[in-house]
């Protein structure tokens, strides 16, 4: 008996995920656990809180290869440090006026909030992201 | 007393501040000068493209290029001076990093074109010029993509000392040592509680002259910027705009890093920075657009379109 193995055709985006280790990581790791199902095109690092995450590290991650961008962090008001989502937030907001008006679609980045013991939640954030991504197409590889 | 060293300076697209901020060692020259033999320098002396073109490669030992490569003609030259220098300095934040120049990479050629040259609001019936003139490149690229460069050094302009400091241990054959500090190391301002609590516009409001500026609302790059001008705007009630481009190791991305200052600093809601910030790209990259990742995403995207 011979198998068959069919490789698919369809273009994955690839998705860098910086998820905040009290919160987020742990709802994704829920997700896992609960068997929720959602798309496989991220790639997720953890971080200590999002208000780790440089600026720099999202567009350093378009600019080599990323076709999109997901940071998930704790609520407004549930970090674990008090206030690092809160500084991520103001980061975001500039962030995203800046992508826009260097010409990149802001869909491509997006910036969650999900606790550790919301794993729908996170993978409906995934799903959404990848959906909108996957309708923009490839970001760097695209255009070659 | 030693040989002059020869010496070579280019200029590309700029303003001619930086050479301008090189003649304002005043009295110094007097030193410096019977140091160097100046083998091509357009802006001072008659030399031509083909002076430059004529020597061996490699016979210069020091050469300096002021300004980015916007146009056919300018990536020649850099190219130009490359091949005759044995050191080639990048001079100033244009050379470095893009600069002012460089934001023109904001727009498209077409667009730039059409702002200068076509519809030009103190030009009648402007048209495109075609004749004697170089070709204009369709995006701005840094100079450290073009071509490889032993020094970097940034500002807008380079200080008078800071010039007289690195040319000095040039010529003495020494490593040159910069201070790595930022701006904020040469401010005197006192600092003393954060977060702010709102963003001013830099006409609004009559700034306290001892207290930090950002801690005022106003904002001000100097955390993010290094302090070669050992705090000159600052010192003299003017926020930091960047033009030293970002600390020791010269190549981060410091807009981005202004952008993480001011969340630390500002942790305010979306829809008030969104109010107070009009354009973080002209704000947080006016200096280091073409070297930044955003700078090089627009470089690519460009490059691809006319491929």
């Amino acid at each position: 008996m011979t198998a068959t193995v069919t490789i698919s055709k369809e273009w994955i985006p690839r998705i860098a995920a910086f998820c905040c280790n009290w919160c987020s990581y742990a709802g994704a790791d829920l997700a896992g656990t609960s068997r929720i199902q959602y798309p496989s095109a991220v790639r997720i690092i953890r971080v200590n809180c999002t208000g780790r995450v440089d600026p720099e590290f999202v567009l350093n991650a378009l600019d080599k290869g990323a076709d999109g961008v997901l940071v998930s962090g704790c609520h407004p008001g549930d970090c674990h440090y008090t206030s690092g989502n809160l500084k991520m937030r103001a980061r975001w907001t500039l962030l995203q006026m800046a992508v826009e008006q260097a010409g990149i679609n802001p869909d491509r980045i997006r910036l969650q909030w999900a606790s550790a013991s919301e794993g729908q939640k996170f993978a409906d954030g995934v799903r959404e992201l990848t959906e909108k991504v996957k309708n923009l197409g490839p970001f760097r590889r695209g255009w070659q | 007393m030693t040989e002059p060293v020869p010496i070579a300076m280019a200029q590309g697209s700029s303003c001619w501040g930086c050479y301008q901020s090189l003649i304002d060692i005043h009295l110094n020259l007097a030193t410096v000068l019977p140091l160097l033999d100046i083998k091509y320098w357009t802006c001072v002396a008659d030399f031509k493209l083909k002076d430059l073109e004529g020597y061996p490669d490699k016979s210069i030992t020091v050469g300096l290029y002021e300004g980015m490569a916007r146009t056919e003609e300018d990536i020649h030259l850099l190219k130009l001076i490359r091949a005759k220098c044995k050191i080639l300095i990048a001079f100033g934040s244009c050379s470095c990093f893009g600069g002012i120049p460089g934001m023109a990479n904001f727009s498209t050629i077409e667009e730039c074109n059409e702002v200068k040259f076509r519809n030009n609001k103190t030009v009648k019936d402007g048209e495109l010029p075609t004749e004697n003139l170089p070709a204009i490149a369709p995006v701005v690229i840094p100079n450290r993509d073009i071509v490889d460069f032993e020094i970097f050094l940034p500002g807008c302009p380079p200080t008078s000392s800071l010039i007289l400091t690195a040319l000095t241990a040039l010529l003495e054959g020494k490593p040159i040592e910069l201070p790595p500090h930022t701006v904020c190391h040469y401010c005197d301002r006192e600092k003393k509680e954060t977060p702010i609590e709102k963003i001013l516009r830099p006409y609004e409001g009559i700034a306290d002259p001892d207290r930090c500026l950002l801690e005022q609302g106003y904002i001000c790059l100097g955390s993010a910027t290094w302090g070669l001008c050992e705090g000159q705007c600052v010192s003299h009630g003017v926020t930091c705009r960047g033009c030293f481009g970002p600390p020791p190791p010269i190549m981060g991305d410091q807009g981005a890093a202004a952008i993480s200052m001011l969340g630390s600093y500002a942790p305010l809601e979306s829809e008030v920075l969104a109010d107070t910030v009009h354009d973080p790209l002209g704000c947080f990259w006016r200096f280091t657009y073409p070297t930044s990742h955003l700078g090089a995403i627009r470089i690519k995207r460009e490059e691809a379109k006319t491929k």
